[in-house]
């Protein structure tokens, strides 16, 4: 029997792909694009989009039939300097 | 080149060399509120206990360097204040390169499979007590620690061949020269000095690391 290795994945990590999934999507996106971005169930997606508003890093458009999550400037700025975090971490061989 | 201006030079070269250290712990400070990484703490923890401790050696060092000048024999008062902070010293950079291999035992552990120091002051007049602050068992004790470190450094740029990686290999590496340089300090006093200047370039590499990581962008 083969045993698939599964990479833990840190909270903060889970944050920065969904954060990224947007920033490729032009820095908005509806739930679909999220969900394979950030390789996420509906449920979990949902969950931590709620603390990323809480954080002020992601904020919610309702339009007539759709809903997209928008990445504010405080999150571009999240993204930038965890960018900066992981390559110093890399530098020492430490993964976040 | 006169004793006044080693003294100066040593000293400059143990400041920048603190100062650096702080900007590295202070980076990996960052590091650990963005993502809760213990070994990025450890990182933080290390290098700011070991900039805290050059920066108080290289005050401690002009300090004597100061009090010998008005005395011909230093006082047995003076000697055993010395000697003392030769062991503060001395442990405070253990205990930087024991959370330094902490970091990187810690990062082998959760990955299921990863320290530095510094100087006196330095002059015909000086030196004498400057080497009070180094003592051969501990320098033995810190040249394993980095040994450790400087090792699984190499693995990882290796690993991973990149600039960064390859800086702080550079970096403990010329550290750990520095400790070695120290050590046989027994021999011929002027290797303090080499340590000094050894130690200071292994800290420039962090420095340039540490400027190529800000100047990163998405």
């Amino acid at each position: 029997m083969s045993r698939e290795h599964k990479e833990y994945r840190s909270k903060t990590r889970i944050y920065v792909d969904i954060l990224n999934s947007l920033l490729k999507h032009g820095g908005k996106s509806g739930p679909t694009h999220l969900l394979l971005g950030a390789n996420l169930s509906h449920e979990r997606l949902m969950k931590h989009l709620a603390q990323l508003m809480d954080l002020g890093l992601v904020s919610e458009e309702i339009g007539d039939n759709e809903r997209a999550f928008k990445l504010t400037d405080k999150g571009r700025v999240f993204i930038l300097e965890f960018v900066k975090v992981e390559k110093f971490a890399e530098a020492f061989g430490i993964t976040i | 080149m006169s004793p006044q201006l080693l003294v100066f030079l040593v000293f400059v070269m143990e400041l920048v060399s603190s100062l650096i250290s702080i900007l590295v712990g202070y980076q990996a400070s960052k590091g650990y509120k963005a993502s809760s990484s213990k070994s990025l703490l450890f990182l933080y923890m290390g290098f700011t206990v070991l900039g805290i401790g050059i920066l108080l050696r290289a005050i401690t060092a002009v300090f004597f360097a100061l009090a010998i000048r008005t005395t011909e024999t230093p006082p047995n008062s003076l000697v055993s204040l010395s000697n003392v902070a030769g062991i503060i010293f001395t442990l405070t950079q253990l205990a930087a390169y024991s959370l330094f291999t902490a970091t990187y035992a810690f990062q082998a552990k959760s990955l299921g499979q990863r320290d530095m120091e510094v100087g006196g002051a330095v002059s015909a007049a000086v030196f004498p007590i400057a080497r009070l602050f180094y003592i051969p068992a501990l320098e033995l004790l810190a040249i394993t620690m980095l040994g450790f470190v400087a090792v699984s450094s190499l693995m990882h740029w290796l690993h991973q061949r990149s600039l960064n990686a390859e800086l702080v290999f550079l970096g403990f590496s010329l550290m750990l020269l520095s400790h070695l340089l120290f050590l046989f300090m027994i021999f011929d006093e002027v290797l303090l000095f080499f340590g000094q200047l050894v130690q200071l370039a292994g800290f420039v590499c962090l420095l340039i690391m540490l400027a190529k990581v800000n100047k990163t962008g998405v």
